[in-house]
């Protein structure tokens, strides 16, 4: 009688216990969440012949990691998630295996668009090319990182070349290839290359950084082209979005999924006040 | 307040796919103050499921049993009680007097009085030679000692021995007896369990037969011997031939004549005998022992 | 193991001295949760096998005493263990750290901290052996069991978040309801990871430590109540 007096109030505790504990365990501070992984060097010696499993599963945490801040990226909450970590355990999981996909995909997921760590993400790249040789993907994301972010045409057209004779059934490596010899239409590649990702992607955090970026540049795409008629036809820069509308080139002006206001900066660029979640992350 | 009260103790056990197998149906039976009762019954026969929900390691699908009036499923109960398992197995990395020490404190006994009983149980069972040894290197029949060793130490009022003398030679054997009757002359309470007639016969006030989970016979022993008594072999010299006519007859010398005669016709013989002016030399009572006693009955249920 | 720290530490270039915090925390870690396992695991089933409870269990002591008895004798190994790990560790730690002094400071209490809560844990987990060891008949149901209790125990944090997150409305409701309930099941053990607290001489709210050892003493009572509950109706040789 005792006894089940003493379970029932464990019990009972337990109930008054857990969801304020899970409350509390899901508000700890990001920082906590990533952890700490050791040299990658000492990690391949002390994961022995674990090492392709302790980097998926660095990739995975990584991967769990920005599925819970990725929310935040999009409520436009200013918060300081761990992206040095985050790349440096991408990283250290790509010294235990150079060959595991997931970590490059990743890296080029996260790190161009808003945080262009343009840089970073090539480094990456590049070693993993090294192994991965059959791979049009990882030619692919270097050469769209050149050419869009870095402007380097030249070599984006190599990349992209190498991707289209890896795998030549996919028409959209060559066919990019081709636009980078010719022209450098930003937003359209940009577009072309998010519809690709799109299509490819299975993880809901990646396709969701993807779609919203493609709306944002499918937004920018259309104000752009409601201004160049607008040169076209009255042969002067309009003054504001809002003169576009008056004259009936646009419609309405469309929302910014990062939640700010698009406008027209001092040099007639279109530029959105979220500056597409640009800088605050 | 009896020793032992069980009331209509029925178990059974489910075995694979469903299927139950009923191992103790509907057992009654008490065992009185300061008496030494046999628990008889081949192997499987339900002796062990009594005795393991007696010490409270299973428990009963159905009645109730108590020690000293106090349920079984209470581990209390057990303080005025010694057990003995059947192959009993303990720590071995310990030795006996470490063991012993371990089954005194959860008596409650203090420690003066451990030590001299520890001291008393080895020396009686013979196992003070072995005391600062590990149980592991013990002999089966030291372990069966010293199974007996923790049972007596704090002197309880009711024994339970799950097979007492197994695995013991026969100095053994009798040892176990002897301390056994000991314990009846000084007013304990002694339930066994045993598929050996002989040691009932050796011991016992009283007999419970089970066969197949159920009870078959409650007995008192002397009873039984005593009703057990078929006829008599005699020993007689001189008298007629006629004498011995229509009975069983050994020449043993030339004078010499052993006769074994029915209980129902003892009267009339005698009378013979000293009417043809025979002389009795020997006469002795043939009993159908115990074990008759017990292959009839299990023979009657098995069929 | 522990005693290979400081000369290991030494492969990081820029961070000796979180380098050798975090080993050794690894280290210690990884030596409780080896004892755990066999300790726990080879407990009750294994004085049942051998026979041990039909002489034990047979005295006056009662299951529920018997069981906490052999628990506890567990918990005081493991503490003990841990005892003397962090002493091993905190020389190890030392010795890096003077080798290289890094910026942070070495934050003692947090590491002492972190080993608590680790010993916590595996006190934690040392039940839920306890409880599969009075379940169970062979070596194989507690051991295995009680591991995949610590991974998923260990992973149940992160999982939850990510379905408690946006991308929940893109995975079965069934599942995810399925996810959570495993979740307030499950013991938490990431609430005991003051690792990185260790390694970067984080503050730590008390709040972070009470809520953990809150945690521990229910969820363990209970599933040592658990335990009892099942040992109690078992069936003994």
């Amino acid at each position: 009688m005792i006894r089940r007096g003493i379970f029932a109030t464990f019990l009972l505790v337990y109930g008054f216990l857990v969801l304020p504990f899970a409350d509390f365990m899901a508000d700890r501070p990001l920082e906590v969440k990533l952890g700490y992984l050791p040299h990658p060097q000492l990690l391949k010696i002390l994961s022995a012949d674990h090492d392709l499993i302790v980097a998926q599963s660095a990739v995975v945490k990584v991967l769990f990691y920005y599925g819970t801040i990725v929310g935040h990226f999009m409520e436009n909450v200013i918060i300081r998630p761990e992206h040095a970590n985050m790349y440096r355990t991408l990283q250290t999981a790509t010294q235990l295996d150079p060959y595991n996909m997931d970590a490059y995909y990743f890296a080029q997921a996260a790190f161009t668009w808003q945080l262009e760590r343009i840089d970073e993400v090539n480094t990456l790249l590049e070693h993993g090319a090294k192994y991965r040789t059959w791979d049009p993907w990882i030619n692919f994301y270097l050469g769209f990182n050149h050419a869009y972010f870095l402007k380097d045409y030249g070599r984006a057209a190599v990349y992209l070349q190498r991707a289209g004779e890896l795998a030549p059934e996919n028409a959209l490596f060559s066919r990019l290839a081709a636009r980078y010899y010719y022209e450098s239409d930003q937003t359209k590649t940009g577009l072309a290359f998010l519809e690709a990702m799109i299509a490819e992607a299975k993880d809901g955090a990646v396709k969701q950084t993807y779609t919203v970026r493609r709306d944002a540049l499918l937004a920018v795409f259309a104000l752009e082209r409601a201004q160049a008629s607008f040169v076209a036809k009255v042969g002067r820069q309009p003054k504001s979005l809002d003169e576009l509308l008056q004259t009936g080139f646009l419609q309405r002006i469309p929302k910014d999924p990062y939640g700010g206001k698009f406008y027209l900066d001092e040099n007639y660029r279109v530029r959105s006040t979220s500056k597409l979640a640009g800088d605050n992350l | 307040m009896l020793p032992i009260d069980i009331e209509n103790l029925s178990k059974t056990y489910s075995v694979k796919r469903g299927r139950k197998v009923l191992a103790l149906d509907n057992l009654t039976l008490q065992v009185d103050q300061g008496e030494i009762l046999g628990f008889l019954g081949p192997n499987g026969s339900g002796k062990s499921t009594t005795i393991k929900t007696l010490v409270g390691q299973i428990r009963a699908t159905q009645g109730k049993a108590s020690i000293f009036g106090q349920p079984v499923r209470d581990s209390n109960c057990r303080q005025r009680v010694g057990y003995l398992p059947e192959n009993p197995a303990f720590y071995d990395f310990l030795t006996s007097h470490q063991y012993l020490d371990l089954v005194g404190s959860t008596f409650g006994m203090d420690a003066n009085h451990l030590r001299t009983e520890s001291d008393r149980v080895l020396d009686l069972l013979d196992l003070h030679h072995a005391d600062r040894r590990p149980i592991r290197s013990y002999s089966k029949g030291m372990v069966q000692r010293l199974g007996l060793a923790q049972a007596l130490l704090h002197d309880p009022d009711l024994y339970i021995l799950d097979e007492p003398m197994s695995g013991l030679d026969p100095l053994g054997r009798a040892l176990v007896k002897q301390i056994i009757v000991d314990l009846k002359h000084r007013g304990k309470t002694v339930f066994f369990s045993t598929h050996v007639t002989a040691d009932v016969e050796a011991v016992c006030d009283r007999v419970a037969v089970i066969v197949s989970g159920k009870l078959q016979a409650v007995n008192l022993v002397s009873e039984l011997l005593e009703k057990g008594i078929e006829g008599y072999v005699i020993q007689l010299s001189g008298g007629s031939e006629q004498l011995c006519a229509g009975f069983e007859m050994n020449l043993r010398e030339d004078s010499l004549r052993e006769v074994f005669v029915q209980r129902r016709d003892l009267n009339r013989f005698m009378g013979d005998v000293s009417r043809d002016n025979g002389e009795i030399l020997l006469m002795e009572p043939r009993r159908r022992d115990l074990e008759q006693f017990f292959l009839d009955i299990v023979r009657r249920e098995k069929e | 193991m522990l005693f290979l720290v400081p000369s290991f530490s030494s492969f990081s270039m820029r961070q000796v001295q979180e380098l050798a915090i975090t080993l050794s925390l690894s280290t210690i870690s990884m030596v409780l949760l080896v004892m755990t396992l066999l300790l726990g695991s080879s407990s009750i089933w294994r004085d049942i096998e051998r026979r041990h409870t039909a002489s034990i269990l047979t005295l006056p002591i009662s299951r529920d005493s018997y069981l906490l008895a052999k628990f506890l004798s567990i918990a005081i190994f493991i503490v003990l263990a841990g005892v003397v790990l962090a002493a091993a560790a905190a020389v190890m730690i030392s010795l890096a750290a003077t080798q290289y002094p890094s910026d942070l400071p070495l934050a003692w209490g947090n590491i002492v901290l972190a080993i608590g809560a680790d010993v916590l844990k595996y006190l934690l987990l040392s039940a839920v052996a306890v409880f599969f060891s009075a379940v169970s008949t062979s070596f194989y149901l507690p051991f295995f069991a009680t591991l995949v209790v610590y991974l998923a125990g260990s992973a149940s944090q992160e999982v939850f978040e990510y379905v408690s997150g946006q991308f929940a409305q893109q995975i079965d409701p069934a599942q995810v309801a399925v996810i959570k309930g495993v979740y307030y099941l499950l013991p938490n053990f990431s609430a005991f990871d003051f690792k990185v607290h260790a390694v970067y001489a984080l503050q730590v709210s008390s709040q972070a430590f009470l809520f953990p050892l809150c945690y521990a003493i229910v969820y363990g009572g209970i599933v040592l109540g658990a335990a009892v509950w099942v040992f109690n109706r078992r069936e003994l040789p």
